[in-house]
């Protein structure tokens, strides 16, 4: 296991050089110029004292050692479209946000998308079966943004329950501002779990040795309990590694429509302003977290299912 | 006897066994309890906590703010949030008045111009929040700091007017030349009260120019104490009617009033707590909910403005600005040009797409800019209602069948292109429209222009009020001359208006400059199509004192909340 751990984390390395290398070269390619936002041109002057400020002037793989440096001294350097603060400062204040939107929505999914997806695999073709699948059906096919709109104009224009937009400030705040964003973002993993733990479900349920217990005597509620849901889902601890780096990097929309300072939507700003130091930044951080989900993923999956652990050792 | 072991608390499997357990009855329970947990009304919130839902009375106001301020520094600062927040913590030498456009004198009392030399006389009584007094020096070194090349400010070209400024901002060499460079700049702190600057030419408005926010001075020794961090609220010092309080990136900015400052007595508002909102949809649905007091003019969404246009809080402002489309004209030749100008319907398109109140232009210069009356040509070649049997017979038989349409992919100018495609359909032109993001509409752009652009869309909101900020864009080498269009006696008028001091006789080169691209026989290497507006949403209680000024400014020292 140790052994596994340890190669998965040198393998990391050269994904991120992976990764810093088609970053650079994709933004290299779409042409802009990063200190021209708006039609004001920007004086040639100016532009030279920008380009040097920020080792724009040198070659093509300076520029790429530089990055390749920042990214593993973890010093991104300043931001250049918001001069006054370091990409490290911009993702301390801000990753956290958006880890906590993203939280939250899995945190919906697994509540609703779960015990749905469970009732209609033990009910199946019943009235729940088709009712839920239905929801499950319409949660894929409605785009988010949809989703958070119609929200937002019944739950907080019609009846005044919540908030239109904001954050609650400070790790650990919760207030009602948080339940409309991270119903709007669950809804699609919601979905999906729904649909996933059905289907293994409904296939476990078929094994021989349901069928053993129940010949055996064992009470329904305990095969289903113990054995039945244990196995259906570890596919959902599967998809969930990436399904969570998913959501927290998909939510841009959301951050947007609710005016939530996360990393998603400077993410997107930074790709339209050009601002080559923010987006190295967030998608090395990015990249580096669906590395780490998928690693806690393939390292529970051993303790969860026994045949891996043999096939491992 | 095997006693059962129940799996961990599972009760679904008692519903799905059939068993009838109180399982629904925990299960309702459960989701109630966990709902309404949730759904907790937010009380009346403490001072310090953002996004109450409610507004403040006593001389509060909650404003959206459309993006996160760059940076209070006002040595990068280029954008308009920071601007709003810069005039309120910062004081400037000159200030605009709002609603006529003269100029009052603010933190300089008074100034005095003699041909080139400008000097002005400072006040005694400015203070920073740290009791310093603010003096010349402080606006000496602002500005050169402005000018440094280390720094690579955005709006150093600002100062440009100033003699030796853009030798010193363009150096390239190592500090000891850049500084001698510097101490060549012509700004001087002649004593603690007087800054005199020696300009390169007349410049007849740059004490106008003088109040953009470019100008303002900051805080020697904060900024040197603190480096790039001086802007943090614990950090900051400001000399304006405001200070800031707090700012949660991306989320909110407080500001509270100044007690010290010299008029603090004349300023109703306590605080003023900015929430940054950068979808037009959001800012709309949260002025609705009664969260916000006003929006800061950045637009309404193009869909809900027939709706918000009845309701008693929308009101409108002329802006300094204008909406136009600029022709390649190595690609169209004048004939061309002029026909598809006269074919432009404004008023279909400021009457059915902008619907704000926009003006159709008829000629480069906006309304409410001085001198207008003087300066507008009233051009033939703009006409409000189109003129499409003019324009079939003024085509040339060497016009292009097909012409590309450019234009940046932002609200409202697809419409505005679709309904421009149509109306050049009529003269048989067909028009390709390509949509284009922001950075790369701009690469294509130039200049000089992509060849394969033949007319793109534009607009201009004037950086202070003078015509000559719109005019001088179409200069031979300016870098916001996208049309290829190269007119030497343009050119000259423009050198010509730089040392004019007489205000009419200014007003008269500038009609003759918008002659020569509008007049009977002008060039048209664009073509105007409408003036902006500033449409806003303003509640009850600020209405009355709540104004935006064409240059896209509000005062906050003006509103007063109804009640306090």
């Amino acid at each position: 296991m140790t052994a596994f751990i340890i190669r998965r984390v040198v393998w990391t390395i050269p994904v991120i050089c992976f990764v810093v290398l088609m970053t650079f070269l994709l933004m290299r390619q779409i042409e802009g110029n990063p200190f021209r936002r708006t039609e004001r041109a920007v004086p040639p002057q100016v532009q030279a004292n920008l380009e040097r400020k920020f080792n724009l002037d040198k070659p093509a793989a300076v520029q790429y050692l530089l990055y390749l440096k920042g990214v593993f001294t973890l010093d991104f350097g300043p931001s250049l479209v918001l001069r006054d603060r370091t990409v490290n400062d911009i993702m301390r204040e801000h990753f956290p946000v958006s880890i906590k939107l993203g939280l939250l929505a899995f945190f919906w999914a697994l509540i609703i998308g779960l015990p749905a997806g469970i009732i209609a695999a033990l009910k199946p073709n019943s009235i729940y079966d088709y009712v839920l699948m239905l929801f499950s059906n319409v949660g894929f096919a409605l785009p988010s943004f949809l989703v958070a709109t119609v929200l937002i104009y019944y739950a907080a224009l019609k009846w005044d329950l919540v908030p239109t937009n904001g954050w609650p400030s400070g790790t650990w705040a919760l207030d009602s501002r948080v339940l409309l964003p991270s119903i709007a973002l669950g809804f699609v993993p919601m979905a999906y779990f729904a649909r996933l733990v059905r289907g293994t479900m409904l296939e476990t349920l078929q094994q021989d040795y349901v069928r053993t217990a129940r010949a055996k005597g064992l009470r329904y509620r305990r095969i289903v309990g113990l054995h039945v849901l244990r196995n259906s889902l570890i596919p959902v601890v599967t998809a969930s590694g990436p399904l969570l780096g998913y959501i927290i990097t998909g939510s841009f929309v959301i951050e947007f429509i609710f005016s939530i300072p996360g990393i998603g939507r400077y993410h997107v700003q930074s790709v339209n302003n050009r601002d080559y130091s923010v987006v190295m930044g967030i998608t090395v951080l990015l990249a580096i977290i669906i590395i780490i989900a998928n690693l806690i993923v393939d390292i529970l999956y051993g303790f969860l299912d026994p045949r891996t652990r043999e096939a491992r050792s | 006897m095997y006693k059962y072991r129940r799996p961990i608390s599972w009760p679904l499997s008692q519903f799905l066994t059939g068993q009838p357990r109180p399982f629904a009855l925990i299960i309702a329970i459960a989701v109630v309890v966990s709902l309404t947990a949730g759904c907790r009304r937010d009380p009346a919130p403490a001072a310090t906590t953002s996004g109450s839902t409610r507004i403040q009375r006593g001389g509060e106001i909650v404003v959206s703010l459309r993006a996160e301020p760059r940076s209070f520094n006002r040595f990068v600062a280029r954008d308009t949030g920071t601007a709003l927040f810069g005039q309120l913590t910062q004081s400037k030498l000159i200030r605009i008045n709002q609603v006529t456009q003269d100029l009052e004198p603010w933190l300089a009392e008074s100034w005095d111009v003699k041909g080139t030399t400008v000097t002005f006389h400072l006040r005694p009584d400015g203070r920073w929040t740290n009791g310093d007094p603010v003096t010349a020096a402080d606006f000496e070194y602002s500005w050169k700091r402005t000018l440094d090349p280390a720094l690579a400010a955005d709006y150093a070209y600002q100062l440009y007017g100033i003699k030796g400024a853009a030798e010193y901002n363009g150096c390239t060499g190592g500090p000891a030349q850049c500084n001698k460079l510097r101490d060549k700049v012509a700004v001087k702190a002649v004593d603690d009260r007087t800054l005199r600057l020696e300009l390169t030419s007349a410049q007849p408005w740059f004490i106008q120019q003088a109040s953009h926010h470019s100008f303002l001075a900051v805080h020697k020794a904060t900024v040197e104490k603190y480096g790039a961090k001086w802007t943090e609220p614990q950090n900051i010092v400001t000399d304006g009617p405001f200070m800031l309080e707090s700012w949660e990136h991306e989320s909110t900015i407080t500001l509270v009033k100044n007690p010290n400052w010299r008029d603090a007595d004349s300023v109703s508002l306590e605080r003023v707590e900015g929430k940054i909102i950068v979808d037009g949809t959001t800012r709309v649905q949260s002025f609705e909910a009664g969260e916000i007091d006003a929006l800061d003019g950045a637009g309404l969404p193009p869909e809900e403005i027939d709706r918000l246009k009845e309701e008693p809080y929308y009101e409108q402002y002329a802006a300094l600005g204008n909406f136009y489309y600029g022709f390649n004209t190595k690609n169209l030749d004048l004939d061309t040009r002029k026909a598809l100008s006269l074919a432009i319907n404004r008023k279909v398109i400021t009457d059915n797409i902008t619907k704000a109140g926009q003006v159709p232009a008829t000629g480069m210069t906006p309304k409410g800019m001085p001198g207008f009356d003087q300066i507008n040509p009233n051009s033939p070649w703009l006409p409000v209602e189109g003129d499409v049997e003019q324009a079939k017979s003024m085509l040339p038989a060497s016009a292009p069948k097909t012409i590309g349409l450019f234009y940046n992919d932002a609200p409202g100018n697809k419409e505005i292109a679709v309904a421009v495609q149509d109306m050049w359909k009529e003269l048989g032109i067909e028009t390709t429209i390509k949509s284009q993001e922001w950075a790369q509409f701009l690469e294509f752009l130039g200049p000089p222009p992509n060849k394969a652009v033949d007319v793109f869309r534009l607009g201009w909101v004037y950086d202070f009020v003078d015509a000559i900020n719109g005019l001088e864009l179409f200069t031979c080498d300016s870098g916001n001359n996208n049309t290829n269009w190269c007119n030497k006696d343009f050119d000259a008028l423009v050198e010509q208006a730089k040392n004019e001091t007489d205000t009419n006789a200014r007003y008269e080169l500038y009609a003759q400059m918008e002659d020569i691209m509008f007049g009977e026989n002008g060039e048209v290497p664009i073509t105007p199509i409408y003036w902006y507006t500033y449409p806003n949403l303003e509640n009850d209680a600020v209405r009355d004192t709540f104004f935006i000024s064409p240059l896209d400014q509000i005062d906050f020292t003006k509103v007063v909340v109804k009640g306090t």
